[in-house]
């Protein structure tokens, strides 16, 4: 798979004027993401994901290392040209509406065809502001201008999407219309690179995760090997018999009964030992099963069990 | 296709700034004032010839005016445009786009350029419109009023907004109000830095663009408010030398913005 966004070595400093503080955002950061994939970009506040996403667009420059885009340095025209952006907090002209700033971002991408004018109408329809058209975008509220950001970063049938907190400001409906939204787009093909601080979202559509943590990356790779990770386990049984409960709740497993079934977490490690007890006693195992860590474990443990860095 | 959007836009934005409208409100407002004086000379039953002076003179104090709020509106708002667009964010949309840094900067340049000829026109027309209720026709040719004053306002908008790079935009306005001041002080025969050597006089004069030579004023003939009779080189000359300041500064402000880390402010 051909990558479409390349990290290689890359560092940022920033340095206040005359001599000031210098902060690393950014230091010796490489992953790439490949066509066709969503790619999620996360990190707690302040560990350099704007940081990433600027460089990549090609609005500030890195001290050291390589970016490529689309197989183009970064600002390049050629790759914006077939790049849609989705900035954190999406500032508008407050005296546009809707379709008049579309008309406008279309201008910038030089299109001049009248088809990708006529797509305008869809994509306001596409993130539900229809019926809003002759409003100025002053009066938008946070959710619909987030909406409008998207509409404005699909213009031009892009090929790759760079969306920083896409499902920021949206209510829980909107959020997964932005979900399902991302779905078709991966289904279609395009890459999208998005970072976002709400995992389990994140978790449904992405396949690809990068993790930064004070400016350091800490993983990246495939969603499912690292979820595959996961180092616990998950029994049902018809029932536990009567003394091991307690023994084991000693070690850590975890016992929950529910109405006709028990359900018994515990390390791999005691896989076997449970499940031979089970049948020993002559209860019914109905399965066993690994459990995956889900990505909110996975960041927690790589972000939380990061020493400070010397 | 880009920099004509960009222009547009930020003409349009002008023309919804409170603050420039405040400013325009208030600046009319004083014009305005010049009216009492002219329904006086208007209420004299027979104009005489020497009645003619008194009104020369206030349209030349019109132009004046005129000439000096305009150096300063250019500045203003080509700081304004460029640092507004970083403060609110806007420009990161913008420049997500397959747009240049120098397309978005000449983008912003020429709507800058755009408002200062509405000014113009609409200043110029309200000097003859002035004239005209004193009972004074202008023998003047309007282009030279149109020329110079937009050959200045270039030079002081691209100095801004070469300047808004490296500092805060009122700073940069301050600067660029500093240079005019310091330009026109300079002249030869003013007066004002006798005490500083004649050759850092000179060099200064030479490197700063002098608000004297791009004036309209010096081609008028203000009391009899006709065109003096100046040869077209002349007119090429200074006007070259106007747009040579103005492409310089505009070439650094290019050079500055290239760059310019894009965030908020």
């Amino acid at each position: 798979m051909p990558a479409v966004i390349e990290f290689e070595n890359v560092t940022k400093v920033y340095r206040r004027r005359f001599g000031g503080m210098r902060v690393t955002a950014l230091s010796n950061v490489s992953f790439q993401a490949g066509e066709g994939e969503v790619c999620a970009f996360l990190g707690p506040n302040g560990a350099g994901k704007t940081t990433s996403i600027g460089l990549l667009m090609g609005f500030h420059f890195a001290h050291a290392g390589n970016i490529r885009v689309l197989g183009c340095a970064p600002g390049d025209v050629r790759a914006k040209a077939r790049i849609g952006f989705l900035p954190e907090n999406f500032a508008f002209y407050k005296y546009f509406t809707a379709p008049k700033l579309l008309q406008f971002h279309l201008a910038l991408t030089g299109e001049r065809r009248p088809e990708s004018a006529a797509r305008i109408p869809e994509l306001i329809a596409k993130v539900r502001l229809q019926g809003y058209e002759n409003l100025k975008i002053g009066r938008y509220s946070r959710g619909m201008v987030q909406r409008l950001g998207l509409a404005q970063a699909l213009l031009g049938n892009p090929q790759l999407l760079i969306l920083d907190e896409p499902t920021s400001g949206l209510d829980p409906t909107g959020r997964r219309e932005v979900l399902e939204l991302l779905a078709a787009l991966k289904a279609e093909g395009k890459t999208v690179f998005l970072s976002s601080h709400i995992l389990p979202e994140v978790e449904q559509i992405c396949d690809h995760v990068v993790i930064l943590d004070r400016g350091r990356m800490v993983r990246a790779g495939r969603l499912q090997e690292m979820a595959g990770v996961g180092d616990r386990v998950e029994l049902i049984a018809d029932r536990v018999p009567e003394g091991l409960e307690q023994t084991w709740r000693e070690r850590g497993v975890i016992v929950e009964q529910g109405a006709d079934k028990v359900r018994i977490a515990a390390d791999m490690a005691l896989k076997r030992e449970i499940a031979e007890a089970l049948w020993s006693a002559g209860c019914d195992v109905q399965s066993i099963n690994p459990v995956r860590s889900s990505l909110q474990d996975i960041f927690l443990k790589l972000v939380e069990h990061r020493e400070e860095p010397a | 296709m880009r920099i004509r959007a960009i222009a547009r836009n930020t003409f349009a934005a002008f023309l919804r700034n409170k603050l420039l409208i405040l400013f325009l409100a208030i600046f009319l407002c004083v014009l305005l004032l010049f009216l009492t004086p002219l329904l006086m000379m208007r209420a004299a039953a027979r104009p005489s010839s020497t009645a003619i002076s008194p009104l020369i003179e206030l349209v030349s104090g019109l132009l004046m005016m005129v000439s000096g709020f305009g150096s300063l509106l250019a500045a203003w708002a080509a700081a304004d445009t460029v640092a507004g667009e970083m403060k609110s964010g806007t420009i990161l949309a913008v420049m997500a786009r397959p747009v240049r840094r120098w397309e978005f900067l000449l983008g912003k340049y020429l709507g800058v350029q755009m408002l200062m000829a509405v000014y113009i026109l609409f200043m110029l027309g309200f000097t003859y419109l002035v004239a005209w209720i004193g009972g004074a026709s202008l023998q003047t040719t309007p282009w030279v009023l149109i020329v110079y004053p937009l050959c200045r306002y270039a030079v002081y908008s691209a100095l801004a907004m070469f300047l808004v790079n490296f500092m805060h935009p009122i700073a940069a306005f301050g600067a660029v109000l500093v240079t005019s001041i310091l330009a026109w002080t300079l002249e030869p025969g003013s007066g004002f830095f006798d005490f500083v050597p004649a050759v850092l006089r000179s060099g200064l004069y030479a490197l700063l663009p002098s608000t004297e030579l791009l004036s309209e004023d010096r081609f008028l003939t203000i009391t009899k408010a006709s065109l003096q009779k100046i040869p077209w080189g002349t007119h090429a000359i200074t006007i070259g030398y106007g747009l040579d300041y103005a492409l310089v500064f505009f070439l650094l402000a290019v050079w500055a913005f290239r760059r310019r880390p894009l965030s908020r402010d």
